[in-house]
Parts: structure tokens; C-alpha cells; sequence
């Protein structure tokens, strides 16, 4: 049987400047890798997906941070980047719109699938909660607070 | 019912023979120790039948009070416990270490226990004061010795007295130092800080026990003695320490006061360099001047806390939870500069920022390498014939050159197995072979002035060039080198980039001026030109003026006559 090959863009080369990150980028590898293969028997079923759902965000807003706030990387590589899935060009798209800077996930903005049709808790600014103390977990992806006042 | 098998010492036996003397040594054990002859037995020593009655206090002191140098503590011993031998016999409870100071119930006292032997334990050299060393016994006791003059002291001598304490202050630190890397949480000038204080609690025991002068008394035990021999009997001696210290010249303090420990800590302190504010936790306001350490303006913190990015060799590319993670800046106490998460993290960016754009500039100057050069010269180092290229590359896939993503695996394989097949070649073809490849360098690169060193990257990147080991190698492109042309002559015309670049910017310059030349003098005719167009014109209408200016009477006669002239043709 042929070996399966993906995608002909995943097999081009890196551009310049991928060995600077290439270390830190393994380490989310590996972590996504661990939270992958952690069994989630005792965990509540919806809480089974946090850890991916908090790894992929860091990952994204590395890359994001990385392109856009320090310029540490050329367009080059953040779009080859893009394109290999080290980071969610969704999610970095809302980022970039005034409001959603600090986004924990697109599930958290899709107001279709809530039952009020409204966008989830984590959206709603600490400064507006009315039990200030308690501390909110959001049922999709664990995001303690997500609006861009907090 | 249990028979006591004691035997009570004092009465049944039969005294001593003149010139021995009965000590009691720290265990609790009774020896024996002859000053004439200057050895010491634990053995009672038999008496000679004649000289048993003789025996007495005052005949052994007036014996031995001929003896002049009572300075030497060795034989004041000797000499007190002739002194007083009867209280020197009765059994003494020995205390261990002065630190509890608690006696036995008062019965005890009548009888010694069983009592385990100290031992010395471990010995440490006293820096600074060399022949002296600090000898540790099983109990945690220790005295000074000095192996050149055969003596030691429970009472550390005032010479090395200072050492000791210095050397108490380094152990201690050590220990913290070790707990700080065992759970690695709490800020090392805390440690220090505690260090301190407990060096501060032990010079404060030390201090008590000197007031009751049981522990660090000075005791000579000569070598041939048990190491351990010592005497506690403070209540016997008093009198003869008082004398002791009246006879010889005082070698330490005393009294050692609050402030004089005070002192010593803040010079210990200043030898190690540290703030008073950290070894001593008493009230500030004692502290000397600026002891409280200047309080630190928000660009230094800041830039403390990037020497602190900086010095741990973080990559500025890293994120920021991977760093803390890694726990390694934490411990360092430059971490605690800043208070807070969030401005560490602001330091943080600006700091990565900064790096990051010098790390840029520094490769835009940098030139470019062929990527080849380093896989080629790794694999001359590392490949060889029983290694296939899997096993290759999973053995050294975190290499530099092996990871490099200039290179593509294909790549690396096709000249990985050529090397290896190279390898197999007779030396003869590969010699041929580099030759060739030598001979095919134009002389712009590879000429007589080309040092080994710096060879064109050509000859380096390529298979030809690693096939051969450098001790045959060498010789051979050096041989080959001398043979060559000298660098072809259009190398010396072409000059250096800064140069010609200066050169050029200077003719622009030359020719804007000429342009600029041209240009007002151009302008300057222009002027001239008008200026006298101008009079021209001026002059003229002079002339019109001046002409207007002349009427005269034949001027309007002839207009008359005009006027006349032109009627008269109408009339005809």
C-alpha cells in the first residue's frame, strides 16, 4: 500500500525564520499530543475537550502575537503557518476586530446553538456580572472571562 | 531482683602513684595521666607499696608547684587537678555539647552512667589559618586542633574563632542554598535572611555558654591523650581557671557583648557582601546608614528584570507561560522586583520585542551561508559505512545540521549515501577526484593567496572535498594552492564597497555644485541682460520726452500752414 501523503503544500519547506519557533511550537505539539491521549474518564463529558480547546487558543495567539504585535515573523511564515494548522486563522480573524481581542473561541460567540440565543458566559465583562465572586467556568472551552474590559 | 554491679570507684581503690593525676574525661570515663611522663592511660596505674601512703594533696602541689609556665594550658590542667584530686575523683554527670544544660535526677549524680563514647567524626580544614583543623565528634561537638603542635581545644582559640564563624556562615547558606533548589518557591534573600538568623542564634548561644564557660572552654588535650579527654568539672574549677587567666595574657574576650555581635555580624555581613537589611532581622533602626538598601526606580526594576530574561538565555520567541512553566527565572531573586504578573509580563514583551529586532538586524548583516557547508563537514565528522541512512538520521536527528530546514531529507540522504559510497572508493580516485574538483575553481576564487582555512564555499559544500580525511587532505590542496596563478588583476581593481560608495557620493556632490554654478551664473546674464534691456528702454523714452519737450514757433507755424494747405485743397 502507498505511503498516505497529505497535502502538497504540508510537504514544502519552511520559510525563513521557522527554526527560531520551531522548538516552542514542538512544545505545543507535545502538550496537544498529552492532552490528546489523557483519559477522560472521571472528567465531566464537558469538560473533556477544555484542555484542546486552551492549547489550541494559546497556540493561535502565539503565532498571533508573534506576526502581529512583536513582527518577530515574516508574512511568509505566518501564512505558511496558517496553512500547516499551527494556528486558528478563524479565530485570529475575530481577534483582529474591536470587541473580540481576547476571544477564548469561536463557540463562545455562536449564538445559534444557545438556548436564549445569546453568545456564551464568558463574553459577558466581569464588570457586569452580578455575582462578581463566583467564579464562571463556560461550558465550551473552560474561558473564565473573555471580554475585552476584563 | 536486679543487683546494682556498680562498684563505687573512689573509696576501694588505692590511690595513685606520685606525678599521676585522675581526669575525667567528657564520656564519663576516668584516665589516668602521669605529667612527668607525659602519657595518659585509662588503666588506673598500680601504686608502689611504698609510696601509697605518702600520697597526699599537698605534697603532690608543693611537687608540682615548682612548675613555671602555667600559661600552657596543657600543664595547667595537669596542675589543678593535683590541685584538687579529691573533687577531681568524684564522678561527674558529663554534659554534652553545654546546649541542654539539664542534669540528671540529683541520685544520678553519685554514679555514672554507661555513657557512649564520643568519637571524632569528620575533620574540616579552617581556611585562612592552615595547620588548624575543625575536628567534628559523633555527638555533633567539635573542637580546634592543630596537627602541627599535636594540640587541641573545645574552646576554639580566638585566631580561628573568626574563620569558624565564617566557615559556620558558609555551611549554613549551602544548606539553604540546597533547600532553595529542593522546592525552589521561596526567594533566596529569604534563605539568607534565615541563614543569618540562625548564625545570629548560634553566636548567641555561644555567648551563653561562654557566660557559663562550659562548652567552649579552652582545654588542651595533647595528642597522645584520647582525642575526646576533656574536663567539664566547672565547679572544681574555678579557682584555678581564675588564676589560670590571671597568669597568662587574656587571649580572648570574655564578656562578649550584644554589640560586640552585633559588630561581627555586620562585618561578616560586609564580607559577604550582603545588605545589613538581610542578615540582621532585628529592629531596622539599628542598622547602620543605608542599610535599608535604595529603593529601586521603575526603569531599574525593569532592567533588572530583563538582565534576568537575558541572563538565563530565554528566547525571546518563546511564549510567555512556557518560560514560567519552566520555573527557571522564578527562583532567581530579581523575579521579585516586580510585584505583579501582569507588569513582569509587560517587561516581558518589550524586552522580547527588543531582542527580537536586534536578532533581526544582526542576520540581515550577517551573509549568507551555504546551508551545505555545516551538513558536510557533520557528516566527514559523524557518517560512516555500517550506518544506513534510517539509522543515521534517527541517531542524530537533534543536530543542528541534521534539523536544518534549508536542507530537505531527500537531500540529505542523496549526499549522505554518496559520501558513504565515496567512502568505500580507493584513496587513489578520490585524490583523482578532488583534483578535479580543484582544478574546476576559477582562479577568481582558488588562487596562491587562498589560506586552507578560508577556501571557496564551493570546495567545502562539496562530496568531493569530505571524502578525503584532512590529514591527507590537507597537504594536498595546500600542494595543489602553491602551484597557482596569483589572484587575476581585476580582483585589486574592484575596491572595497565603502569606498567606492564615498567616492561616488563625493562626484554627485562635485556635480551638483558645477550644476548649481551654472545655474546662477546662467541667471546672473539673465539679469545683466534685462538690467540693460531696462536702460534701453529708459533711454529712449528719454529721448521721446526730450523731443516732446522742444516746441518751438516754427513748429506751430507749420502746423498752421499744414492746416491751411489741407483746407485749401478742399476748397479747390
Amino acid at each position: 500500500m502507498p505511503a498516505i501523503r497529505s497535502h502538497a503544500s504540508r510537504q514544502k519547506k519552511p520559510p525563513e525564520g521557522f527554526e527560531d519557533i520551531r522548538d516552542d511550537l514542538e512544545v505545543f505539539n507535545i502538550k496537544m499530543k498529552d492532552a490528546q491521549n489523557t483519559p477522560t474518564n472521571n472528567v465531566p463529558k464537558h469538560q473533556a475537550q477544555w484542555p484542546i480547546f486552551q492549547i489550541s487558543h494559546q497556540r493561535s495567539r502565539y503565532v498571533y502575537e508573534l506576526y502581529y504585535d512583536k513582527e518577530a515573523i515574516s508574512k511568509q511564515l505566518y501564512e505558511w503557518l496558517l496553512k500547516n494548522g499551527y494556528a486558528d486563522a478563524m479565530l485570529i480573524a475575530k481577534w483582529k476586530k474591536q470587541g473580540y481581542e481576547k476571544l477564548c473561541c469561536l463557540r463562545c460567540v455562536q449564538t445559534k446553538e444557545t438556548n436564549f440565543s445569546s453568545t456564551c458566559i464568558c463574553r459577558v465583562p466581569k464588570a457586569q456580572m452580578k455575582d462578581e465572586t463566583q467564579d464562571v467556568q463556560c461550558v465550551s472551552c473552560g474561558c473564565r472571562g473573555c471580554a475585552s474590559s476584563d | 531482683m536486679l543487683k546494682s554491679t556498680y562498684q563505687p570507684s573512689s573509696s576501694p581503690l588505692p590511690p595513685l602513684p606520685p606525678g599521676w593525676t585522675e581526669h575525667k574525661a567528657p564520656t564519663g570515663h576516668t584516665y589516668y595521666f602521669n605529667q612527668a611522663t607525659q602519657t595518659s592511660t585509662y588503666t588506673r596505674p598500680a601504686s608502689a607499696p611504698g609510696v601509697v601512703a605518702e600520697h597526699n594533696p599537698h605534697a603532690s602541689f608543693q611537687q608540682y608547684s615548682a612548675v613555671p609556665n602555667l600559661a600552657d594550658p596543657a600543664v595547667a590542667n595537669a596542675w589543678q587537678a593535683q590541685y584538687n584530686p579529691q573533687a577531681q575523683t568524684q564522678p561527674e554527670r558529663p554534659r554534652f555539647g553545654g546546649r541542654g544544660g539539664h542534669h540528671g535526677a540529683p541520685d544520678a549524680r553519685n554514679r555514672p552512667r554507661p555513657e557512649p563514647r564520643d568519637k571524632p567524626r569528620s575533620k574540616v580544614a579552617i581556611p585562612g589559618c592552615e595547620p588548624w583543623i575543625l575536628v567534628y565528634t559523633k555527638y555533633g561537638r567539635r573542637f580546634a586542633y592543630n596537627p602541627v603542635k599535636k594540640a587541641s581545644f573545645w574552646r576554639i582559640p580566638e585566631k580561628v574563632m573568626k574563620r569558624i564563624l565564617d566557615l559556620d556562615i558558609q555551611s549554613i547558606q549551602e544548606k539553604a542554598g540546597a533547600v532553595v533548589k529542593g522546592d525552589g518557591l521561596e526567594p533566596i534573600v529569604d534563605k539568607e535572611r534565615q541563614a543569618q538568623a540562625v548564625v545570629q542564634e548560634e553566636l548567641e548561644q555561644e555567648q551563653e555558654q561562654e557566660e557559663f564557660g562550659s562548652d567552649y572552654e579552652e582545654v588542651e588535650v595533647t595528642d597522645e591523650e584520647d582525642m575526646n579527654a576533656r574536663e567539664v568539672d566547672e565547679d572544681n574549677e574555678h579557682a584555678s581557671k581564675r588564676q589560670r587567666i590571671e597568669d597568662q595574657d587574656q587571649p580572648f574576650p570574655v564578656e562578649f557583648s550584644e554589640e560586640d555581635i552585633a559588630f561581627q555580624l555586620q562585618a561578616m555581613g560586609a564580607d559577604y557582601g550582603l545588605e545589613p537589611g538581610e542578615y540582621d532581622d532585628g529592629d531596622p533602626s539599628a542598622w547602620p546608614e543605608g542599610a535599608e538598601g535604595i529603593p529601586l526606580s521603575d526603569v531599574d526594576t525593569q532592567n533588572l528584570f530583563k538582565d534576568l530574561l537575558s541572563d538565563y538565555g530565554i528566547s525571546p520567541f518563546s511564549p510567555w507561560e512556557k518560560i514560567i512553566e519552566d520555573g527557571k527565572i522564578v527562583e532567581d531573586p530579581r523575579y521579585t522586583v516586580l510585584t505583579s504578573m501582569k507588569a513582569r509580563r509587560e517587561v516581558w514583551e518589550e524586552w522580547s520585542r527588543e531582542r527580537i529586532a536586534v536578532i533581526k538586524e544582526r542576520r540581515a548583516k550577517e551573509e549568507k551561508r551555504d546551508p551545505r557547508i555545516p551538513y558536510m563537514a557533520f557528516l566527514q565528522e559523524k557518517a560512516n559505512t555500517k550506518l544506513y541512512w534510517p539509522e543515521f538520521r534517527r541517531k542524530y536527528k537533534k543536530e543542528p545540521p541534521m534539523r536544518d530546514m534549508a536542507l530537505s531529507d531527500k537531500e540529505r540522504e542523496k549526499w549522505y549515501r554518496e559520501y558513504v559510497s565515496r567512502l568505500k572508493m580507493p584513496q587513489d580516485t578520490l585524490k583523482k577526484d578532488l583534483t578535479a574538483l580543484l582544478r574546476s575553481i576559477p582562479a577568481k576564487d582558488l588562487n596562491n593567496k587562498t589560506l586552507l582555512e578560508s577556501l571557496p564555499p564551493q570546495v567545502l559544500a562539496d562530496v568531493r572535498f569530505i571524502s578525503l580525511d584532512p590529514q591527507t587532505r590537507n597537504p594536498l590542496v595546500e600542494g595543489y594552492i602553491s602551484t597557482l596563478d596569483p589572484p587575476p588583476e581585476v580582483e585589486e581593481v574592484i575596491e572595497d564597497e565603502t569606498v567606492r560608495k564615498s567616492r561616488h557620493e563625493r562626484a554627485k556632490r562635485e556635480r551638483a555644485l558645477a550644476d548649481r554654478e551654472r545655474v546662477v551664473a546662467e541667471e546672473k546674464r539673465r539679469q545683466q541682460r534685462q538690467l540693460a534691456h531696462g536702460r534701453a528702454i529708459l533711454r529712449e523714452e528719454e529721448m521721446e520726452l526730450e523731443r516732446a519737450m522742444r516746441v518751438d514757433k516754427k513748429g506751430l507755424q507749420s502746423q498752421l500752414m499744414a492746416v491751411r494747405e489741407k483746407d485749401s485743397e478742399s476748397n479747390h
